[in-house]
């Protein structure tokens, strides 16, 4: 698991594109594009971003700063870092020429200013530093004099020149195992937040489709495996492997054509707008059957093969010989065997599962996690990229470990030692 | 008993050829006894025969664009219309075609033979099978330390392997085969794996390191061609899931950029038009993509179940 953490880590943040070219546009100079990549933390080495990236850089900060640190949801809905004074109101700091502002919040959330230009600290070079909060939520160094040039990027507004700015950003996040990875770089929002709506989104469909497929599946495909080479097997068969092979996009846009187009029964694509997504059943259906066919050729395979075994098992035949009547060997003596395989298979099937999702929420433009990480890995957004990727591995490897679980409880014979 | 010697190994050499032949003859009558790998066979033929004589099979370039008349029904002069800038629909469908199964492009003059998925396949297979015949012949913290890779690869959902990938490598028709190598891999090395377990443990293995035979021939010259026959029912159907892959990378825009005529980009660019009302942009290269991987896995499947039933 933290090995597949580094390794997602890594590949993703050594892809040599560019994200600040792809937030800036193509215009933007070397200097501006430096500047934005130390705001949003780049500059760091890769080490230094992968702790940060896990573990949060907060408590790194506040050592530097020498006050606590403590992240305030506005009453807009923004999310604020601020530093805990001595005394325990709420500071930020800004800088005014040679003057270090520091900003107060109180409780009402009003806020007022005074000068604060005894924080200052000579380093050992004689330069006056200091570590502080300041209003975007990074952990900066000034230096007095410095006179650095600086390029604010304001999401929706565009560039902000400013001069006497910070050496150095640390971005404050909480880190990914404290449930924050950071500031999506492409929406300018808070991933965690995008992440959970989309990861709702995305669970309503897969759970309407498993929740039909599941029976209909199982009873097919037991169906199908009763007696083997008859047309009802072949049929069935054949017909659930062209279901399952056919690529999702293909499935989907037949399914458009015909239910959409042709015929005019439901929504061809979903928009939901700020809506849930059960509140507009209607265009989930599409989405859903979609899903439901790939899975169902898959999982009425397994079943059929499962069945044909069992069906040519010793026990059968003697159920058959005791003239036991044909409906109670098929539900007493086959079904339970041969129900086993197929359910710890499936679990194992989620990786494709996901496969099946990402391309439906894609054809029907569905709001989901797998159309986020697309959108994400297409602009090179790391933070959303990196944390829906985890989220995707970590329900993989608990699904993998469900299976092998169950299996050992339905499966006695098999003993892990 | 001395003097039949000679005409005894005579006759073992006819015998070998006959059978060889023989071989042959009932792999092939395997074949033709399925009606359902019959089918299949029959797709994949008609995909190959217009793959490779794509030039000469259309008037039009997959590139030219008729500026007059874009989103287009089936008509005489198209005949299975046109897309959103008027190219022509046939003419970029057998081209894909071509970039699936017999050509590959590297850059815009420069492209390799052998399909794109096909040779992802292909070093799949290579880089599979070596991990897997070392893993499985070796043992010991080689075999350990590879399989736990591997597993760790498996683990992670395919879809997002290839996002990853792509992501980070960019998108050209040189990557989708590093991203088709790299998730097909894991599959390829468990299989040769577990049949190098099996094979290793013959007598002909036993009698090759007596003669003093050293592992590397006894790998690939006495496990790999006795492993041969499920690596390429194997390989078949990968073949299959890569044109798979090729398709739902382009159809999420990781797949060979445009305009090159890639399926899945093309069902991409379509989709947009549906709705407004020219669904055959989107059709067409969706029932190709579909045609062609359910023929590969007939086949397969078909050849199977023959073989089977034979044994």
């Amino acid at each position: 698991m933290l090995l597949v953490s580094v390794a997602v880590f890594l590949i993703t943040e050594s892809s040599p594109g560019n994200v600040a070219r792809n937030v800036l546009g193509a215009f933007v100079t070397p200097e501006q594009e430096a500047s934005f990549l130390a705001q949003i933390g780049l500059d760091k080495p890769v080490y230094t971003r992968y702790l940060y990236w896990l573990f949060g850089s907060d408590w790194h900060a506040s050592r530097k700063v020498g006050l606590s640190l403590k992240r305030i949801t506005t009453d807009a809905g923004f999310e604020e870092w601020w530093a805990v004074r001595e005394d325990g109101a709420l500071v930020r700091w800004k800088l005014r020429g040679e003057d270090l502002i520091a900003i107060v919040r109180f409780p009402d959330g009003s806020t007022n200013e005074y000068d604060n230009n005894e924080r200052w600290r000579e380093d050992k070079g004689g330069k006056s530093t200091f570590w502080g909060v300041d209003t975007q939520n990074h952990i900066v160094k000034w230096e007095k004099g410095g006179g650095r040039k600086v390029w604010t990027f304001v999401m929706g507004t565009g560039w902000m020149e400013s001069t006497g700015g910070p050496a150095e950003y640390i971005p404050l996040k909480r880190g990914f195992i404290r449930g924050d990875p950071g500031v999506s770089l492409r929406t300018g929002r808070p991933v965690s937040k995008s992440i959970f709506l989309r990861l709702r989104n995305s669970l309503v469909l897969a759970g309407t489709a498993f929740v039909i497929v599941m029976p209909l599946a199982l009873f097919l495909g037991m169906l199908a495996g009763l007696k083997e080479g008859s047309t009802r097997d072949r049929v069935l068969s054949v017909g659930g492997m062209m279901f399952s092979v056919t690529p999702e996009f293909a499935t989907g846009i037949f399914l458009i054509l015909i239910m959409a187009m042709w015929l005019g029964l439901v929504p061809g694509a979903t928009v939901f707008g700020e809506k849930a997504p059960w509140e507009r059943p209607d265009m989930l259906i599409l989405p859903v059957l979609t899903l439901t066919l790939i899975e169902l050729g898959y999982v009425l395979r397994i079943t059929r093969a499962s069945m044909v075994e069992v069906m040519k098992s010793p026990y059968i035949r003697t159920a058959y010989l005791k003239g036991l009547p044909y409906w109670r060997i098929v539900f007493k003596h086959a079904v339970r065997n041969a129900l086993m395989a197929p359910i710890t298979v499936i679990m194992l099937h989620v990786n494709w599962l996901m496969g099946g999702i990402v391309v439906v929420e894609v054809v029907f433009g569905y709001p989901g996690l797998g159309k986020y990480l697309l959108d994400s890995a297409l602009f090179k957004d790391i933070n959303a990229l990196e944390a829906g990727a985890m989220i995707l591995v970590t329900i993989a490897v608990l699904t993998q470990l469900v299976a092998d679980i169950a299996y050992t409880f339905l499966n006695p014979r098999i003993r892990y030692t | 008993m001395v003097s039949s010697g000679a005409t005894t190994t005579e006759e073992i050499g006819i015998d070998t050829r006959r059978e060889r032949t023989s071989r042959v003859w009932q792999a092939l009558s395997v074949l033709f006894a399925s009606k359902i790998a019959m089918i299949g066979l029959t797709i994949v033929l008609f995909w190959v025969f217009v793959a490779i004589f794509a030039p000469y099979l259309t008037p039009y370039g997959p590139l030219d664009q008729d500026w007059k008349a874009p989103n287009q029904g089936p008509s005489t002069a198209h005949i299975f219309g046109t897309d959103e800038l008027g190219r022509d629909l046939w003419s970029r469908l057998i081209h894909g075609a071509r970039i699936v199964l017999v050509i590959m492009p590297i850059s815009e003059r420069l492209w390799i033979p052998g399909g794109t998925a096909v040779w992802g396949v292909f070093v799949a297979l290579l880089i599979g099978t070596t991990l897997g015949l070392l893993g499985g012949f070796w043992g010991g913290w080689i075999d350990e330390v590879v399989m736990r890779l591997l597993d760790a690869m498996m683990a992670v959902p395919i879809i997002l392997l290839y996002m990853i990938i792509m992501a980070a490598l960019g998108a050209s028709a040189l990557n989708v085969v590093i991203a088709i190598t790299i998730v097909g891999t894991p599959g390829i090395a468990r299989l040769v794996r577990s049949l190098t377990l099996d094979i290793r443990t013959r007598e002909y293995i036993r009698a090759a390191e007596t003669r003093g035979e050293n592992s590397w021939y006894i790998m690939f010259v006495e496990i790999l061609p006795n492993a041969r026959g499920p690596i390429i029912v194997d390989a078949m159907l990968r073949v299959g899931y890569a044109i798979f892959a090729m398709g739902t990378l382009g159809f999420l825009g990781l797949g060979i950029p445009p305009p090159s005529p890639d399926w899945g980009s093309m069902v991409a660019k379509g989709r947009e038009f549906i709705l407004a009302g020219s669904p055959w942009a989107a059709l067409w290269p969706s029932v190709a993509i579909a045609s062609l991987v359910v023929g590969l896995n007939l086949l397969a499947d078909g050849l199977r179940e023959e073989s089977m039933r034979y044994q």
